[in-house]
């Protein structure tokens, strides 16, 4: 008969081999992280290399930079950080996300009067590039969904809601819940809603949309028709197409309240 | 030169007195502003209220929207509050536009007397209102204003006897 290893043996055996294994496991599993690690330093001096090589490119082109920011996100790196480091510093890109957010809330005070604090990023998209001149550098509405977030972050009021396939950007700290939201995004075909729509189209009863439209009257961000056939219409200034684009004049600012 | 619409003009709402208060204020504001910047635009310094009704300043026909007689009474009455409006009867049918307020009035002439050099010169209001300069017409309109407003520039402005004759004194 063949003589097998003996049963306590064997199993003391395998429990070596198991353990030997299991360490090997560990030390592997220490190495891999121990090279990983060494991987994403080298990854990261490449990219602040590369960063600074094409810092000019950064500034200038717009599509470079989602690609750039994109390549930031997968290493966990914020470029926009505020405070000191190699990002903000060295590629003055904080710098220019902070002059945007600047210009942001310029362009959006300067209209407040009119929307109540309320602008579509297309607009605000075009004036902000009105206001940066013919030879500024080119910014993306990409840029300024992260300026804004920038913004949003430093709690300034500013926040964006999803219309229509762009978005609103909301410049006041205007109490707008997700019913608020949702008759926002009706308005926006039109530039105008009614109870009846909103009826129709979200199902609701007569009270609640009401009580919607009357919140965004308060908040000065509709204006009321009622000469409107049939039933009254709320308007907003943010979505009045015949607006966009249209210079505040001279007798428009003397009329603001201070 | 045509005039100029301001936004609001062709923006429905524009013509709903807005329940909204501080809406309102920003309402009226743009709608005194409108007014005399059309009443300056065609010379125009008297307001017939059921002709200014008709008018396009409160009719636009391409949206379909007017201002109603109410909302009309307000925007005048806040025209007056803020002393570019006076009534000219009793029944509130006929007012003074002042797109130039009495006091700007009144500097007005004073510029013009000063840079004439006409000291202690009495001068009819029908040169006044007869010279080159058009505006001078709107003179005609303000002769009690404009002589307070002279009066208090200049501390020495009389009126005789109802003449219309403006004398004034320059210093």
């Amino acid at each position: 008969m063949h003589r097998r290893g003996g049963g306590a043996e064997a199993i003391a055996k395998k429990k070596l081999a198991e353990a030997k294994y299991k360490e090997r496991g560990t030390v592997l599993a220490e190495d891999q992280i121990a090279q990983m690690s060494k991987q994403l330093e080298t990854f990261k001096t490449n990219l602040e290399e590369f960063a600074s090589k094409h810092k000019q490119e950064i500034r200038k082109n717009s599509q470079f930079r989602v690609q750039f920011q994109e390549m930031c996100a997968t290493i966990g790196v914020d470029p926009l950080a505020s405070g000191k480091g190699f990002w903000s510093e060295m590629l003055g890109v904080g710098d220019f996300y902070y002059e945007l957010g600047v210009q942001i809330i310029e362009v959006c005070l300067a209209l407040k009067h009119r929307n109540g604090g309320l602008i579509t990023l297309d607009e605000l998209h075009h004036r902000v590039l009105k206001g940066r001149g013919k030879f500024a550098q080119d910014v993306s509405q990409d840029d300024l969904v992260r300026a804004i977030k920038k913004l949003k972050a430093m709690g300034n009021g500013f926040g964006m809601i999803p219309v229509g396939g762009s978005y609103l950007v909301q410049s006041v700290p205007a109490e707008l819940n997700m019913d608020h939201t949702v008759v926002l995004q009706l308005a926006e075909k039109k530039g105008y809603v009614t109870v009846s729509e909103i009826r129709d189209s979200l199902k609701w009863e007569r009270e609640r949309a009401s009580h919607v439209l009357d919140h965004l009257l308060k908040e000065g961000l509709a204006w009321l028709d009622s000469q409107a056939a049939g039933e009254p219409q709320y308007w907003l200034p943010a979505l009045f197409s015949e607006l966009l684009s249209r210079d505040v004049t001279p007798e428009e600012a003397n009329q603001m309240t201070p | 030169m045509s005039f100029e619409w301001p936004w609001q003009y062709n923006f429905p709402p524009f013509f709903t007195l807005q329940p909204n208060v501080d809406t309102r204020q920003k309402q009226l504001a743009a709608w005194c502003s409108l007014v005399l910047s059309f009443c300056r635009q065609s010379k125009l310094f008297t307001l017939d209220v059921l002709e200014a009704q008709e008018s396009a300043v409160f009719n636009n026909n391409r949206i379909h929207r007017k201002l109603s007689v109410e909302a009309i009474q307000v925007v005048f009455e806040e025209l007056r509050k803020k002393g570019n409006l006076e009534w000219l009867d009793k029944n509130k049918s006929r007012c003074l536009i002042m797109w130039r307020r009495p006091e700007e009035w009144g500097k007005l002439i004073h510029q013009w007397v000063s840079k004439n050099g006409m000291v202690n010169l009495v001068f009819t209001l029908y040169e006044l209102s007869n010279g080159d300069d058009t505006e001078k017409e709107g003179i005609k309109y303000f002769m009690f204003p404009c002589y307070i407003a002279l009066y208090q520039q200049n501390g020495n402005a009389s009126l005789q006897n109802y003449n219309f004759t403006v004398k004034a004194t320059v210093r």
